[in-house]
């Protein structure tokens, strides 16, 4: 459940730590973003000499939420933190790797490239 | 579909059931109701923790050793589906479950044994030592016809007589 001013962490290397969401992309007042949902945000935090830098606005979509993630087959799953990974227009990500676990369920909303650079997808 | 363990009190979680928390280090615990889950979230041990497996088998109240444990180990292997196959383990675990409800009913036998004699022991000696808090003692001097218990009655008469 991310909303306007939610800190994400960055599951990738694009170069930022840490996100602020401004917007949540889909319809108009949409008020909760959950995973597989793209946002748009400002870096908080960025690491130095990186191609992004600090105030720069991206968009990312959601990796990790701590609100439960339900799954059709009755599994919920909670992670422990919430994180986005930076992507651009398209909807590839603009780092080269992906940190933490990734659910299942980005691939069916055709974030192929993140799945397949993840370390571990639950 | 997997039977999963619950990772703080050891019971199976059904699919369907329960909660699956993913930590940052990508290790899963799964439990089977949010009293785990609750009491998870709070850091406590399930070694120490009275209701959980965990604590039963650190603490010898449950078998910790036997064969019939072997037969759950988690196999990542998947086996082809073959009907044959499929029908004799569904008998085997039926006979599996009963010799481990057997063994574990030896088990707590085991551990209980000396239990009754024990208690006997005890009673007759409170029954010696603190029959002053039911009659007191005069009382019984003057009249050792009064009732005492009667399993022990003879033994506590010879002694008020003398």
């Amino acid at each position: 459940m991310i909303q306007p001013q939610t800190h994400l962490n960055v599951a990738d290397n694009s170069g930022a730590r840490e996100l602020m969401c401004i917007r949540i992309i889909g319809a108009s007042n949409r008020r909760y973003a959950h995973i597989g949902d793209v946002i748009v945000a400002v870096i908080k935090e960025a690491v130095p000499n990186m191609p992004l830098e600090k105030s720069e606005i991206v968009r990312a979509v959601i990796v990790r939420t701590c609100k439960e993630l339900k799954r059709d087959s009755g599994m919920i799953i909670r992670y422990d933190d919430n994180a986005a990974v930076v992507i651009d227009q398209e909807g590839n990500p603009k780092g080269t790797r992906i940190f933490g676990a990734i659910p299942r369920e980005l691939r069916q909303f055709n974030f192929t490239k993140i799945v397949s650079l993840a370390p571990e997808v639950l | 579909m997997r039977l999963e363990k619950c990772w703080f009190c050891s019971s199976t979680v059904y699919p369907g059931h329960g909660i699956q928390f993913v930590r940052n280090d990508a290790k899963i615990f799964r439990f089977c109701r949010s009293k785990c889950h609750k009491n998870f979230k709070m850091k406590r041990n399930p070694r120490k923790v009275k209701w959980t497996k965990a604590y039963r088998r650190v603490h010898g109240k449950d078998m910790t050793q036997d064969a019939t444990f072997e037969f759950e180990r988690k196999r990542n292997r998947p086996e082809r589906y073959d009907r044959h196959v499929a029908e004799e383990t569904l008998k085997a675990i039926k006979k599996i479950d009963k010799v481990r409800v057997d063994r574990e009913a030896r088990h707590h036998e085991k551990r209980m044994k000396g239990k009754k004699a024990q208690v006997q022991k005890e009673a007759a000696k409170e029954l010696e030592q603190s029959i002053h808090m039911v009659k007191a003692p005069a009382v019984l001097q003057k009249e050792p016809s009064l009732t005492l218990p009667k399993v022990y009655q003879k033994q506590t008469e010879d002694r008020m007589v003398e």
